[in-house]
């Protein structure tokens, strides 16, 4: 005996699959994360390649630091707004 | 002695014929222009018959005619209805209330005035 | 410090770590153990002992290069929404186990590529394991009394007890359950414990050189800046330092994601998605922790000490140098935290790789199916027990020949870059349905090797020849094919030369593989549910097209051998309940196939599940096209349902707005009759007027006197004008209420409008006396239909009059100007409105009980006219309230 089954002959509705973000948020943080690349790399990371010091923090660990801390600000403010 | 007629409409020019009207017939006719104006008159005057409108401002036809029916001194005064209202609910309201006659608007004069001779012989 | 004593510290350390594993495992469902910080903190194990040590000694010895490591994952953390959580949603949807696994279903239960995924990670993380080895034993003999002596033979090195206890802690917390894609949580909980004291000492560690030992990070930078070549250890130098940035940064982007103790903690460990939400801006905040003192250790000890000692462990130097043994031991500890947390996940996460993708695939199968349920489950878990304690003592023996050598920091880059060779068929496959399994094999294989030999056998070669010709004068002295710079490529470090060529290679192999191969089309039918993840995951088990001959009984078989009965029969049920089968099915279909394929593959790997349950039915082969269709078709329904179910929702709302227009008619329709009646009711008081006068006058034409005559005739007159403007008026506002009343708009002066409505009512007012006042002489252009606003303004002025007294009445009309709008008002000194009054003014036939002129031969109708005029121009009318004497009505006409 053969039988041939595939989904469609099942009707059924699984409505467990939630959305917990909107795209469009979540899109920020899409966003977010391409402008860090382009950030951490060259030619763009070469706009803090220089002598000197902030608080005993060379200019260049300095920026890298700020940038960190700013992308951490950024995801935490979107995801406290916008998830669920 | 004459007899007394009380009409009470707020209808001037309905006010006007009917007085022409009974006036010719030798009634003594007074006059109101709504349920207190008339109540009014009553306190001094005990007519025959009682001509009352239903849709009238402050004390309406309904409210009159209870008043009528509690007063011990007009026992004997008939109450009829001329109103425009002439659906069958209403007219079995008037009546339910103690209203003698229940005619309707448009009226023909001569029918009233037969209507309420009869009444009143 | 004592030998004893301090293998009596890591002794009661471990103890420590077994009872948080144990009561984690006891309490699986606390929120202890079940919370975002536990996920988060699990994520740190990407620290191992190469953040702890390696990091202070590249900053001091080569600089920046220690942060595109952790700058990786920085980028990509708030990817996860997008990435992760498909990867963790595909995993929990398949039972997933291992990143092999994850890799061979895409490619349709490919078992070859499975077992080649595995010994990639086996290849990548054993190097890496043995380099956490290293770094205790390092650490251990630094913080040791001098006086004792150097290990000579395996049965005195320490390091071995310790690889060996680590060995018992992940096969005690990690074989708890056959099925591997059960969490954790004892393994995880402790390695969040591990993670917060790891930090927490480094921090202690960072602040104490900085500012205790020295004098904040001025000091510290102010000292060192004179030192020669500074400037090389705070900057990018020139372009090929660049590269190499962007390539660490690459390579450690890929590694957050693939690294199997990475994919363990991150995807199989997952308890909830929402945990994503904390993690994505924890996580880096984590790693921005453990980096801010780097800088400052590093050069702290390089003034410290020179070049003398191994700039790795000036954490453990510096405080030993001040005579803080205490603080010494503390660094100890945190390094050894972060050193027992990568291997115990790492050698689970190898485990069960090489368990379920290598060893039982590959020859343990047959016997399975012979064997009782219980001896299965028995042989699972020793299967894996045997790997863990085989990967550990290698990677210790890989320690003892090797590594001694090597920094931390080259051996971790050369696990990164082997790792990375999963990237391409990882990522690509994740959004291309075209990746076939061929291209990804291709594509590993092509890339291992091109690492092999410019990365591991130099190295190799080195230690085993000690001569470097190899890496000077390339192969047989071609120098195009020297290892670290093939090519001519000269300009990269070695890991980001290896990283550069193998990726290319790997990717472009990739590509053009899948895009000549034509896949099989079950490798299809698992590329189409990984690609497009949330349409499938609500066909569920339906998502799977398969066509043969099958039988319940067959496949019960297979399940009882690996699950016992008692399991294998409630999954059934639970089957045959979801989908509404009758538990006496005997033809089994595609959907339970593929229901009993992921039962097994938790325990076995979904290669064997798939040769399992094939070894019981009769598969025939489709076309790729009809498979394709098929989805096709599935997909359909779904968005049919999601349609049908939509249309559904739209209906009950249409059917619930109908009940209530049905309401609202039944009202209309009473109100409709009530209208009638007041209509005919108007109607027939001038009607009775005329009728009664004529009568009179016909019957009486002799007697009646001539201005009695006069008289009935004027009243007949005024009873007919009443009758006719009663009759404009309902047909007006019949026009008005059903909206068939077209306004002619035009642009008018209100200026002007308001004058003419004033001077049709003069007449009457100068008769009565009464002031017409206009408050606002300025003109002002809108647009309106004249007519209607001109019947509006008649007959709010008559309205007022009817409410004024003679000789004293005051009638006064203006206008303001808001936004957008202009608001006319009209008022009176008469007597003013009742507050009850003041909502049902402009209903049709509402007149006030306190209406004291003789009743005005209005129709009723002319201020619900009014209104409806008003609104017609969306406009809106109201009476004022709370005024002390008076009325004022006032409506508003909107300009743009």
């Amino acid at each position: 005996m053969k039988q041939y089954c595939y989904g469609s002959t099942v009707f059924f509705l699984f409505l467990d699959f939630q959305f917990l973000m909107k795209k469009r948020h979540e899109q920020k943080l899409v966003v977010l994360s391409i402008a860090l690349f382009l950030v951490f790399n060259v030619p763009f990371l070469l706009v803090f390649n220089s002598d000197g010091q902030l608080f005993g923090i060379p200019v260049f660990y300095f920026s890298i630091f700020s940038i960190w801390i700013l992308s951490i600000v950024i995801s935490y403010i979107v995801l406290k707004r916008h998830y669920e | 002695m004459k007899r007394k007629i009380l009409i009470v409409d707020d209808e001037p020019n309905i006010v006007m014929s009917l007085e022409y009207t009974f006036k010719k017939q030798d009634f003594e006719v007074f006059i109101a222009r709504d349920g207190s104006e008339a109540l009014e008159i009553l306190e001094s005057e005990v007519p025959d018959v009682v001509l009352l409108d239903i849709m009238m401002p402050n004390v309406d036809g309904y409210q009159t005619l209870t008043q009528i029916k509690n007063n011990e001194k007009l026992a004997d005064t008939k109450v009829v209805f001329l109103t425009a209202k002439n659906k069958a609910s209403d007219i079995e309201k008037g009546l339910k209330l103690g209203a003698d006659k229940y005619l309707t608007k448009p009226f023909s004069v001569k029918k009233i005035v037969s209507e309420i001779l009869e009444l009143l012989n | 410090m004592n030998n004893y004593s301090l293998v009596l510290i890591i002794i009661l350390y471990l103890a420590v770590l077994f009872y948080i594993a144990f009561f984690a495992e006891r309490k699986k469902k606390s929120k202890w153990v079940n919370n975002p910080y536990v996920y988060t903190l699990s994520l740190a194990v990407y620290c191992s002992a190469w953040t702890y040590y390696g990091s202070i000694g590249i900053a001091a010895n080569s600089g920046i290069d220690f942060l595109p490591i952790y700058l990786g994952p920085v980028i990509a953390a708030p990817l996860w929404i997008v990435l992760l959580r498909k990867i963790i949603r595909i995993s929990k949807q398949h039972k997933i186990s291992s990143i092999a696994d994850f890799i061979s279903l895409r490619y349709g239960n490919h078992r070859f590529l499975g077992a080649l995924v595995t010994l990639v990670c086996l290849f990548g993380t054993l190097p890496y394991i043995s380099l956490q080895l290293k770094a205790v034993s390092e650490t251990f003999a630094i913080i040791a009394d001098e006086t004792s002596y150097i290990s000579t033979s395996i049965l005195d090195d320490s390091t071995f007890y310790v690889a060996l206890l680590l060995a018992v802690f992940a096969t005690f917390f990690g074989t708890q359950n056959t099925d591997a894609s059960e969490k954790h949580k004892g393994i995880i909980a402790s390695v969040a414990f591990e993670s917060v004291l790891k930090l927490l000492f480094f921090l202690v560690i960072g602040i104490y050189i900085t500012f205790y030992l020295f004098d904040g990070t001025t000091d510290i930078y102010s000292k060192i800046s004179n030192t020669e070549n500074f400037n090389s250890l705070i900057k990018l130098n020139g372009i090929e330092d660049s590269f190499n940035w962007f390539f660490m940064t690459g390579l450690s982007f890929i590694a957050i994601f693939l690294l199997p103790r990475q994919f363990q903690v991150s995807v199989l460990e997952n308890i909830r998605e929402k945990h994503l939400k904390k993690a994505i801006w924890m996580f880096p905040l984590y790693l921005l922790l453990f980096n801010v003192f780097v800088i400052f250790i590093a050069w702290a000890g390089k003034l410290t000490f020179g070049n003398a000692v191994n700039a790795e462990y000036y954490t453990l130097l510096l405080p030993l140098e001040n005579g803080n043994s205490f603080l010494a031991t503390l660094v100890f500890l945190g390094g050894f935290s972060a050193v027992i947390s990568m291997v115990v996940v790492s050698t689970l996460a190898l485990s069960i790789m090489v368990s379920n993708n290598l060893i039982i695939p590959y020859g343990f199968l047959d016997k399975f199916i012979k064997n009782q349920p219980e001896r299965n489950s028995k042989y699972i878990k020793n299967i894996r027990r045997i790997s863990i304690f085989t990967i550990i003592i290698t990677a210790y023996f890989f320690y003892v020949s090797f590594s001694r050598e090597l920094s931390l920091y080259s051996i971790g880059l050369i696990s990164f870059v082997i790792i990375a060779q999963l990237a391409p068929s990882f990522f690509i496959g994740l959004y291309w349905n075209r990746g076939s399994s061929k291209a990804a094999i291709i594509g590993i294989i092509v890339g291992i090797l091109i690492v092999l030999y410019t990365l591991v056998l130099p190295f190799t070669v080195q230690a085993y020849t000690g001569s470097d010709d190899f890496v000077q004068y390339g192969l047989r002295g071609i120098s195009a094919l020297k290892p670290h710079a093939l090519f001519g490529i000269d300009f990269l470090s070695p890991p980001a030369h290896a990283f550069f060529w193998s990726m290319s290679a790997n990717i472009l192999c990739y590509l053009i593989f899948s895009l000549t191969s034509k896949g099989h089309y079950r490798e299809r039918n698992y590329a189409e549910m990984f690609v497009d993840i949330r349409n499938f995951s609500t066909l569920q088990d339906s998502a799977l097209v398969w066509k043969g001959e099958a039988y319940v009984a067959d496949i019960k078989n297979v399940l009882v051998r690996f699950l016992g009965e008692t399991k294998a029969n409630r999954a059934l049920s639970i089957f045959f309940t979801k989908y509404k089968l009758s538990p006496d099915t005997q033809i089994a279909d595609a959907r339970l196939i593929n229901f009993s394929e992921k039962l097994l593959t938790g325990s076995i790997g979904s290669a064997s599940a798939k040769i399992l349950i094939a070894s019981v039915v009769k598969e025939e082969q489709i076309s790729l096209v009809e498979v394709l269709k098929i989805l096709e078709e599935s997909k359909e329904h779904i968005v049919s349902n999601k349609v049908l179910l939509e249309k559904s929702n739209e209906l009950a709302e249409l059917s619930s707005k109908l009940k209530t227009a049905n309401q609202e008619l039944i009202t209309k329709d009473k109100q409709k009759d009530e209208f009638l009646d007041t209509v005919a009711h108007e109607l027939k008081t001038p009607i009775t007027g005329i009728r009664a006068a004529t009568e009179l006058l016909m019957d009486d034409i002799d007697d009646m006197p001539m201005e009695m005559k006069q008289q009935f005739l004027k009243n007949i007159l005024q009873d007919s004008d009443r009758l006719g403007r009663l009759i404009n008026n309902i047909l007006d506002f019949e026009k008005l209420e059903t909206g068939r009343l077209n306004l002619d708009i035009e642009r008018y002066d209100i200026q002007n409008t308001m004058k003419k409505a004033m001077s049709s009512i003069s007449h009457i007012a100068s008769k009565k006396e009464i002031r017409l006042i206009n408050r606002n002489p300025h003109s002002f252009k809108l647009n309106y239909d004249e007519d209607r606003i001109l019947q509006v303004l008649t007959n709010l002025l008559s309205n007022a009059m009817k409410f004024c007294k003679e000789k004293t009445g005051e009638i006064t009309i203006d206008y303001k100007l808001g936004n957008q709008f202009v608001e006319i008002s009209v008022s009176d000194n008469g007597k003013g409105i009742p507050s009850e009054d003041h909502d049902f003014i402009f209903e049709k036939f509402y007149q006030s009980k306190h209406q004291n002129t003789i009743k005005p031969h209005g129709s009723g109708l002319g201020l619900a006219i009014t209104k409806q005029i008003v609104q017609k121009h969306n406009g809106k009318i109201w009476a004022e309230k709370g005024l002390k004497k008076g009325a004022k009505l006032v409506f508003t006409l909107p300009f743009e």
